[in-house]
């Protein structure tokens, strides 16, 4: 899963993020790490904590390297899970464009 | 432990559930009016329906749903539980116990008779439901069980989650709607670390709050400090942490239920905060109450969940069913939890019953039973055997020896009644499932019949209680369809409109007598007579008493109904009952009053397996004869026979006579009647209640034998009822004391081959 370096690069969500699939994002964003990254998280169904951790830490990382990274399409369950678990970052719950 | 297993486990409990919720309803038919009464039915459908929501068993979900929202109302006494309202909660109960049979074994259900009882709980539910006046008719559920029977989720209103039994219906009614209902109740502050073990468990924390969500109006502060950078982070361990407030009418308990089956791998804090708290420093997020989206998305998640590992597996059928927030559904999300939330049903279950003082138990494959048993067997054998070889070796009488060999053989004799006595149930569920048949019948017969049961609590072995069920279930139909009149022919009659079916059982002389009386038109000899004679069964001249009459009907071929009928009548009769009953080892037998109703008195073996008996002498023939049977032994004195008749005797015993039975003459192992002087008296007690003075020749001992049937490992035999194996190795015949009281009353051991004969 390398990165493109040209241009912003973007990630579609797995549907459940899982536990199972919080090490594979893990290891997706790290291995994006460098350039803008734009995330499409419309498919999503099912967020775990754990999942939101490592999107968390994402952004945090992106801001590190004074890249951006955004959710730019999130499906209803991604919002309102964010919400429930009082996750407000900007760049996770962006709205819908 | 996977989910078949869990699955398995959860059915077992619901027949536990179902036996429970019959009997507290026919208590309450019975004028109960206790809450706790009231309170165990309504757990029991409760229960229920929290596993049905587990398994995703959305048929049983919606029903129970409708069933447990009725007899809320009834709790909290909005509904008064009048005979009519009970009748639709007995017939619901029994639908209920339909849909779980369904569930386990496949197959379909009534669907027009759940729906139309759906209806009627809902007819109760809403007849008298004040507090959701201003949702007369509330719009469908936003989170209705998923694909649950279209009526009951037309109507359903919001469920709520009743896991601390104090519901509040109208705080959750506006779900869905635009008007949030005004939340009131107290503020709780609540935090949450949840740690790695949580989610490698399986659980998740965002479902504990969105549970939580629902308890009330809540706010929540994600604590997310302690997340390291990316690359140095483990996406599988656990960082966050919340703080969340919460204004809901629950109980601090309440909350904390939403995390108990994740206590032990989270820091939880549950405050009471006051009115005014200081959540103002915190950067609040409200939480959307309507937070359906998650559960459809979840829902959807099942058809995929095959692919998945067990515990996500899981986790997709708790969150399908997460309405019913209830401690069972919950057991399901995480498998290894299942075994605590076993022991919180069961603590719930322990405080239902504990006026009947309810103790654990444990379930025991009952193959493993039967092993035990088995062994134990084999052991008195050897340990008779073994003490009979010693005496015989032993001239001088070793005290260690038989000392050592008399606690050996009270051992042997305590594990024995153990083992005996795990074996040993209470035939009351046999006799709750009777009353449901009664049920039934009446009401396609359009008779109204009362079942009363009495002795309910009267132990016998498992495999009679297992056998008896269908004999027993031929003969209630038989009752209801046959025995008791129309309601308009009782009352021609000057009986009570209503008829009953009495069914009792009790324990007599060693053995368990099951009595099933009608009060209904008794048998029409006159019609039996003359169909016995239609069928050949006997001679159109021949001279029968009442009491051989009556007895034809358990002839093969035998029915009287003029027409066939659904419920009986199918050509299966009696004689097939009859043969069941034998082949336990039991007698059916039929008294009839012509105009005052029929009993049917069947008498069986406590248990298969063993038999305390007194060893006798009988013509050279080695006998036993139970112990149960027997209320005294004497030595007859000449001065106390008196002849009788042609060749019956009676001896007089304290002033009173007694018939005197010679065994030997009865078996014909002699051709003449012994001189009871030289023998020795066994008065015994028949199930007629009568006492007769068996004669034996000598009495050996006494001793606790193994029953060996005699029909598996040869055939019948009339007078025995079984084999047993003696100390020394010989095979010793085992007395059928009341067929050889009958027989010396003149009837044949067979009777079928002596109404032949006289044909």
């Amino acid at each position: 899963m390398a990165a493109k370096k040209a241009g912003p690069a973007s990630l579609k969500l797995a549907a459940v993020l899982d536990l199972n699939e919080a090490s594979n994002l893990h290891g997706k964003l790290v291995s994006m790490r460098g350039s803008d990254l734009r995330i499409d998280a419309s498919g999503v169904e099912r967020v775990g904590v754990q999942c939101a951790q490592v999107l968390l830490a994402g952004v945090k990382a992106w801001e590190e390297d004074k890249k951006s990274l955004l959710v730019e399409k999130a499906s209803d369950a991604f919002q309102k899970t964010m919400q429930l678990i009082g996750i407000n970052n900007q760049n996770l719950v962006a709205k819908e464009i | 432990m996977d989910m078949n297993e869990i699955k398995e486990i959860f059915f077992q409990e619901c027949e536990e559930q179902l036996a429970e919720l019959e009997s507290g309803l026919l208590k309450l038919n019975d004028g109960d009016r206790d809450p706790e009464t009231v309170n165990a039915v309504f757990r029991a459908v409760h229960s229920i329906k929290g596993g049905a929501g587990a398994f995703g068993l959305d048929d049983l979900v919606s029903f129970a749903h409708v069933f447990e929202t009725t007899l809320d109302c009834v709790r909290s006494n909005k509904l008064e539980p009048t005979q009519d309202v009970l009748k639709v909660m007995l017939k619901s109960a029994d639908v209920l116990a339909d849909l779980v049979t369904a569930s386990r074994d496949g197959g379909g259900v009534d669907e027009s008779r759940s729906r139309s009882l759906v209806k009627e709980l809902e007819a109760l539910a809403h007849g008298e439901l004040p507090s959701s006046s201003g949702h007369d008719a509330p719009k469908p559920a936003a989170k209705a069980a998923p694909a649950a029977a279209p009526a009951a989720k037309a109507e359903l209103p919001k469920p709520s989650d009743d896991s601390g039994f104090q519901p509040i219906p109208f705080s959750f009614d506006g779900f869905g709607e635009d008007d949030e209902p005004v939340v009131e109740g107290s503020l709780y502050e609540v935090i949450f670390k949840p740690r790695r073990e949580l989610y490698s468990k399986g659980n998740e924390a965002a479902l504990l709050l969105r549970d939580l969500s629902r308890l009330g109006e809540m706010s929540i502060n994600c604590d997310t400090d302690a997340l390291p950078t990316l690359d140095k982070m483990d996406p599988e361990a656990s960082y966050f942490s919340w703080k969340i407030s919460i204004r809901t009418t629950r109980s601090e308990d309440d909350i904390r239920a939403v995390f108990e089956f994740a206590e032990w791998d989270c820091d939880l804090e549950v405050k009471f905060a006051e009115e005014a708290s200081s959540n103002e420093e915190l950067p609040m997020v409200p939480v959307p109450f309507d937070l359906s989206i998650l559960d459809d998305s979840s829902s959807g998640e099942d058809e995929r969940t095959g692919e998945r590992g067990a515990s996500e597996e899981t986790v997709a059928a708790a969150l399908s069913a997460a309405e019913t927030a209830s401690n069972v559904s919950r057991a399901a999300r995480v498998a290894e939890k299942k075994e605590s939330a076993a022991a919180s049903a069961a603590a719930q279950n322990n405080a239902a019953a504990a006026a009947a003082g309810a103790g654990q138990t444990i379930r025991v494959d009952l193959d493993r039973v039967d092993r035990l048993i088995n062994l134990v067997g084999e052991l008195v054998i050897n340990q008779a055997m073994l003490s009979q070889s010693v005496v015989e070796n032993d001239a001088t009488g070793t005290s260690a020896v038989n000392m050592g060999l008399e606690e050996l053989q009270q051992l042997t004799r305590e594990i024995q009644d153990s083992v005996m006595a795990i074996r040993a149930q209470p035939v009351k569920p046999v006799f709750q499932r009777m009353s449901r048949i009664v049920r039934e019948v009446a009401d396609m017969v359009g008779k109204s019949i009362r079942l009363v049961t009495e002795g309910e609590n009267t132990e016998v072995d498992k495999t009679v209680i297992d056998k008896i069920a269908e004999p027993l279930t031929h003969m209630i139909r038989n009752a209801v369809d046959h025995g008791i009149e129309s309601p308009e022919k009782r009352e021609a009659a000057g009986k009570d409109p209503e008829g009953t079916i009495k069914l009792t059982a009790k324990h007599r002389s060693g053995r368990i007598l099951i009595e099933l009386a009608d009060d209904g038109a008794g048998i029409n000899r006159e019609r039996v007579r003359q169909k016995a004679i239609d069928n050949d069964i006997i001679a159109a001249d021949a001279n029968l008493s009442d009491d051989e009459i009556d007895n034809l009907i358990f002839m093969a071929g035998f029915s009287t109904a003029d027409k066939i009928s659904d419920i009986s009548g199918r050509g299966v009769g009696m004689d097939v009952v009859k043969r069941s009953i034998q082949a336990l080892g039991g007698r059916i037998s039929i008294s009839s009053r012509p105009g005052y109703g029929s009993t049917f008195t069947m008498s069986l073996p406590l248990t298969l397996a063993v038999l305390d008996g007194m060893v006798v002498t009988v013509a050279g023939q080695t006998l036993v004869v139970p112990l149960t049977a027997i209320v005294e032994t004497l030595q007859p004195e000449a001065a106390a026979i008196h002849s009788f008749g042609a060749n019956q005797r009676l001896i007089s015993i304290r002033n009173s006579f007694c018939p005197l039975v010679d065994v030997g003459r009865v078996l014909n192992y002699r051709a003449t009647q012994a001189n009871p002087v030289e023998g020795v008296a066994l008065l015994v007690e028949s199930e007629g209640g009568g006492q007769r003075a068996l004669m034996v020749d000598a009495i050996q001992g006494q001793r606790q034998v193994v029953i060996k049937s005699l029909e598996a490992n040869y055939t019948h035999v009339p007078g025995i009822a079984a084999a047993t194996i003696l100390g020394d190795g010989r095979v010793a015949l085992i007395l059928d004391v009341d067929a050889v009281v009958a027989a010396s009353r003149g009837q044949s051991m067979k009777p079928e081959m002596s109404l032949a004969a006289t044909g």
